[in-house]
């Protein structure tokens, strides 16, 4: 028996020196230690040896079998090791530096200022409305307060359609309507294109973004525009900026102003963009002419209500330095192409 | 608007204000400043001089060469082209090391003769417009004086912007604009130096009728014996500083009245003009101006007419030829007059006539200027000329009054409103120092709006609250949150949804987002070959080129194409916008909000293109709306292909359409170019019913991967094939996908081979052969109902 074991171990070892893959070590553990194996047939061997040598024998192999498992395991492994040494040595190395397809969509500059900033406003509570191109004279003008005589709705500047409607003149022409459909307090804004009939240059366009809000309640005072203007303006151009109220003139507010911010660019120090003059005239805006409230439906008596616009196209050109308005509306691919999508 | 501060300085007095501090306040309490200009400082070492001797030059036939006394002792050489040079003139000289307006005056040889020094014109030192020659100073100015010490030449001009200014009439003139400077600094504002037009009361009125609502007050005076013929060299500076010209003593006094006090004023020849009536037209009249234009005026335009009825000038914006002042002229009927602001506006742009006078009746002056401003011309003229004589009475014809507006005010609300406490001494003292009167009365200010006011700037509490915080300074306002209640905000699905298709097209199908106008290009389309008409039409599209609204957008999409066609080898642009498709039965434009896409490729194929529009179609409807779509057969938009185009539905409901473009139209627009085009009306697709969803309950037990190969007719569509597929239930959780198309006419009889897979998933056993083969056996059955086959 004790030949036996040291023959079959002698040709296990030489089987094992002539396997070139790990994969075929699980033939030679069938060919010993399977069913049928070498060893296995040893064990059936086992009910003849006597009774007094049986444990001694059954030990020898066992051992023998271990032993067989081990050699057979340990060669595995190394070539295991082996092969993947020569699998990663081989290994193509992959340029990861090569370009993949890139994005080439794009988003309108006017889109992503527009979105930018109506983000801020919803996180500040506010409905984002947008009304319609083609107004009714009522809506556009008369619900706003603009008087009957006003030069505004000339024809030289406001571009009036054969069927008694106009093409909106601002964003305001909105005003009635979300004022009559929210119910107080209302915060709420509304972006939208305006039109304007007039000949265009690089400062003016006849067809043109704004985007106008409104805020009212009980006892709005400038005090409340001034913070919620300066607290908007930080928010979208990324610091704390600082502003001033000028006096303007509008028909739907009273007091009107003109909000300039403290030229984010320079930090008012003066630069091209400020025109070296340290302020940015940015912001129309004002207290909501109690008329225009209570054309809404709204008592200015108990309630009233600010009321601010923002030019899409001016803020666009600001962000990008755009120089020429009429480049928004000129499908001018090669600049269009450069405002890369955002959400 | 130049304002002059010299001229300000006449009536308040600004001691020890910078003139930055004053422009800073004016531009936050009053109006936008556009620019401010120190004149007069680059003017240096000119003085008074007399000519002793005029010389003809050798070399030339329009120089000559004087002796001029400068009052530094012997005798200045100075070589001169004015014709007007003459022994005894006295005139302004620059002396050497002298500077007029950058000129540095230094020894100079002219045609070869020594000058040393220049005598000045009067537009040379900006003084006056005159430019035939140099300045004649009176026989009695004293010789060597400098200029600075003969008039005020050193000023600061102020531009203010006239837009900032649309409505307040009263800061049309210097004194307006001197009673803001005293409110704001706190100083006070003096009276203005007039006449007492009461004094005339007793003579002879003036023949004034006003025949017309629009004219508010008309008010004439007459004079006589005018001998002095030109103004002072102060009201000349002035006139010229503020960017007018010196014409003659009656022209710039009104003139100079007119930037005084704000009101327009018109002197006729009373020897032609004796009485007036004030007319509304209802005829064309033709008139010839003072400039010798002849203007049309239509019917509705205010018309000033002598006593015999002939239009003498178009009022509020010109007078007329005949009756102007001329040299001859030494009687007078000075107009003050006050008109409809609109009337004016109107007429002024119809006649394509704008004036310094129609700029400031478009604001709607206030009436009550109109004696003030003739009280001070007599003042003015009487100044200059001692011996003008009044021949009538302060004549006058008072049509329209406006109310005196009385505003009951408390401290209560304005502090509300400002979001500042103010108490009742603040408001009072500020609208006070504005010109209003105030009452307190037990809390309740009552304030009284002067005239000048009132015109239409001021009626009511919000305009107090404007006029108190400009002036309490809007920067001394405290910013201050609000207290709004917290609740949650519904934002409109329609705008987010526009958002989402936004950015899902730039981001995921590489499109670029174009903005275009709302109208139709018709040149463009006529010369591509796409019909579009329009519902609704520009009235006036002389400055916007075109006039029909696009009741589509993707024609404006395919003309941005066209533009950058021969930039790009690929265009995929899209635009959401508005269309105007239809009226309503009240006649109103039913805008819709559209969706267009334009795929145009040098390299894809049509098949290409059309598959990457459908992709885009069922990202936005199954992603982003949570709905289904489907395409149904071609359009009949001749714009598309008429083989090739499709109709997207959802249900009943017509949603939008898509397609390759009309083959004639796409070479048209670029022959190498393949063109898909999509356009979808965004409300309706929103409006879709929206997919349900409910999960499927997942099994353990293991699925079996079947492929089936069907043979269909070419002319089936495979969603046809899709529904009866998704339609076939077996009692198993299946799950099934298109693998592969073949089509091979010879082999499959001109059929098409689809093979689909199905993954088999039984619920509560294990699959058994058996069950495969029923399975499969019912498939069959179930495709054999719309005529497919199992390919042998």
């Amino acid at each position: 028996m004790k030949e036996k074991i040291k023959e079959i171990m002698e040709l296990v070892k030489q089987k094992l020196n002539s396997i070139k893959k790990s994969a075929e070590g699980q033939a030679l553990r069938v060919e010993f230690l399977g069913k049928s194996g070498k060893i296995t047939e040893l064990f059936r061997l086992m009910k003849e040896v006597p009774a007094d040598k049986k444990q001694e024998v059954g030990q020898i192999l066992n051992n023998a079998k271990q032993d067989i498992e081990e050699l057979i395991s340990n060669k595995e492994k190394t070539l295991q090791e082996e092969e993947l040494n020569a699998e990663l040595n081989s290994a193509e190395k992959i340029d990861i530096t090569l370009p993949t397809p890139n994005c080439t969509g794009s988003l309108h500059p006017r889109t992503i200022v527009q979105k930018r900033i109506e983000d801020v406003f919803m996180s500040m509570g506010f409905v984002v409305e947008d009304g319609n191109e083609v107004e009714t004279e009522y809506n556009n003008f008369t619900a706003v307060n603009v008087p009957e005589n006003h030069p505004a709705r000339d024809m030289q500047d406001t571009f009036w359609l054969d069927n008694g409607q106009v093409l909106k003149t601002h964003t305001s022409a909105a005003q009635n309507r979300i004022l009559k459909k929210h119910t107080l307090p209302i915060r709420a804004i509304f972006p939208g294109r305006c039109f304007r009939n007039e000949d265009l240059d690089a400062g003016h366009e006849n067809t043109f973004f704004q985007l106008e809000g409104v805020i009212v309640d009980k006892d709005v005072s400038v005090g409340n525009l001034i913070y919620f203007m300066k607290e908007m303006l930080s928010k979208i151009f990324k610091k704390e900026v600082e502003v001033r109220l000028r006096p303007g003139f509008f028909p739907f507010t009273e007091p009107s102003f003109e909000m300039d911010v403290r030229c984010p660019f320079c930090d008012g120090k003066g630069c091209p963009t400020c025109k070296q003059g340290g302020w940015i005239e940015l912001c129309p805006c004002g207290m909501i002419h109690p008329q225009v409230l209570r054309n809404g439906g709204i008592d200015p008596e108990k309630y009233s209500g600010c009321a601010f616009g923002l030019g899409l196209d001016r803020m666009a050109m600001l962000t990008f330095g755009i120089n020429d308005i009429r480049e928004l509306n000129s499908g001018n691919l090669k600049l269009l192409k450069q405002f890369k999508p955002e959400e | 608007m130049i304002i002059s501060l010299n001229w300000i300085k006449e009536f308040v007095n600004l001691d020890g204000i910078t003139v930055n501090e004053l422009v800073k306040r004016f531009g936050l309490s009053t109006a936008e400043v556009e620019g401010v200009e120190y004149v007069g400082n680059d003017i240096d070492k000119v003085v008074v001089a007399e000519i002793l001797s005029v010389e003809n030059h050798p070399n030339s036939d329009h120089l000559h060469i004087l002796k001029v006394n400068d009052g530094t002792g012997a005798p200045v050489q100075v070589v001169c082209g004015a014709p007007n040079v003459r022994v005894g003139l006295k005139t302004y000289f620059a002396q050497l090391g002298g500077n007029v307006k950058g000129l540095k005056i230094k020894p100079a040889k002219l045609a070869g003769v020594e000058s040393f020094g220049m005598c000045c014109g009067g537009n040379e030192l900006g003084i006056e417009a005159d430019t035939s020659g140099i300045v004649e100073l009176p026989n009695d100015a004293p010789i060597g004086k400098n200029i600075k010490e003969m008039l005020p030449i050193e000023d600061v001009l102020i531009e203010i912007d006239n837009k900032s200014l649309t409505n307040r009439p009263d800061l049309w003139g210097h004194y307006g604009i001197a009673r803001e400077f005293a409110a704001i600094f706190k100083r006070d504002l003096k009276p203005l130096p007039k006449e007492d037009l009461a004094h005339y009361s007793n003579l002879k009125p003036l023949s004034i009728k006003n025949e017309t609502k629009n004219c508010f007050r008309y008010t004439g005076i007459s004079v006589e014996n005018i001998k002095a013929k030109v103004a002072s060299p102060i009201i000349k500076l002035r006139l010229n500083y503020c960017g007018m010209r010196d014409i003659n003593l009656l022209a710039d006094l009104t003139n100079y009245l007119m930037l005084e006090v704000g009101q327009p004023m018109h002197a006729f020849d009373n020897a032609i003009v004796k009485g007036i009536t004030v007319i509304e037209t209802n005829k064309n009249l033709n008139m010839e101006t003072l400039e010798h234009e002849t203007h049309t005026i239509e019917p509705g335009a205010i018309v000033i007419c002598d006593d015999k009825k002939e239009p003498v000038a178009i009022a509020g914006i010109k007078g007329g030829l005949k009756s102007g002042i001329t040299e001859q002229t030494n009687s007078l009927l000075i107009e003050s007059a006050c008109f409809d602001s609109a009337t004016i506006r109107k007429t002024s742009r119809k006649i394509g006539l704008i004036t310094d006078a129609s700029l400031r009746y478009e604001k709607s002056l206030d009436p009550e200027l109109c004696p003030i401003a003739t009280a001070r011309m007599l003042y003015l003229l009487k100044q200059i000329d001692n011996g003008v004589k009044v021949t009538s009475s302060f004549t006058d014809v008072y049509n329209y009054k406006y109310p005196t507006h009385k505003i009951e005010i408390t401290a209560d609300f304005i502090s509300r409103r400002g979001g500042v406490k103010l108490s009742d001494a603040e408001i009072c003292d500020i609208l006070t120092r504005l010109g209003f009167e105030v009452k307190v009365n037990n809390e309740k200010i009552t304030v009284i709006v002067p005239s000048f006011r009132g015109t239409k700037d001021v009626s009511i509490k919000e305009d107090l609250v404007e006029e108190i915080f400009r002036m309490y300074g809007y920067d001394n306002i405290k910013s201050s949150s609000m207290n709004m209640p917290l609740q949650p905000v519904d934002q409109i699905p329609i705008h987010t949804l526009e958002h989402q298709i936004k950015y899902t097209l730039a981001s995921m199908f590489n499109l670029n987002e174009v903005h275009s106008y709302v109208w139709n290009y018709t040149d463009f389309n006529n010369q591509v070959g796409i019909k579009q008409e329009s519902v609704v039409h520009l009235l006036d599209s002389s400055k916007s080129g075109q006039s029909g609204l696009r009741t589509a957008l993707a024609p404006t999409l395919l003309k941005t194409v066209f533009e950058n066609k021969n930039k790009f080898s690929d265009v995929n642009i899209f635009e959401i916008g508005r269309t105007f498709n239809e009226l309503n039965k009240d006649n109103l434009v039913n805008e819709k909000r559209k969706l267009a896409v334009v795929l145009a490729s040098d390299t894809k194929t049509d098949k290409e293109l059309y598959f990457n529009l459908k992709q885009m179609v069922e990202y936005i409807s199954n992603i982003l709306v949570r709905t289904t779509v489907y395409f149904d057969k071609a359009n009949d938009n001749k714009m598309y292909h008429p083989v090739n185009s499709c109709t997207i539905y959802n249900g009943e409901n017509l949603v939008g359409e898509m397609g390759i473009l009309h083959p004639t139209i796409a070479k048209n627009i670029d022959k190498r170019k393949h063109f898909a085009v999509l356009e979808i009306d965004l409300e309706k697709l929103l409006a879709c019913e929206k997919s349900t969803f409910k999960i499927t309950q997942t099994s353990k037990y293991q699925s079996v991967s079947i492929d089936y190969n069907f043979l269909a007719d070419k002319s089936m569509p495979y969603a046809v094939i899709e529904k009866t597929l998704t339609d076939f239930k077996a009692g198993y959780i299946l799950e099934h996908s298109l693998k592969d198309i073949y089509i091979n006419d010879e082999i499959l009889n001109g059929k098409i081979s689809y093979t689909i897979n199905f993954v088999v998933t039984p619920k509560n056993k294990t699959l058994e052969t058996s069950d495969i083969e029923k399975f499969s056996k019912r498939l069959i059955d179930h495709m054999a109902n719309i005529g497919l086959s199992l390919r042998a």
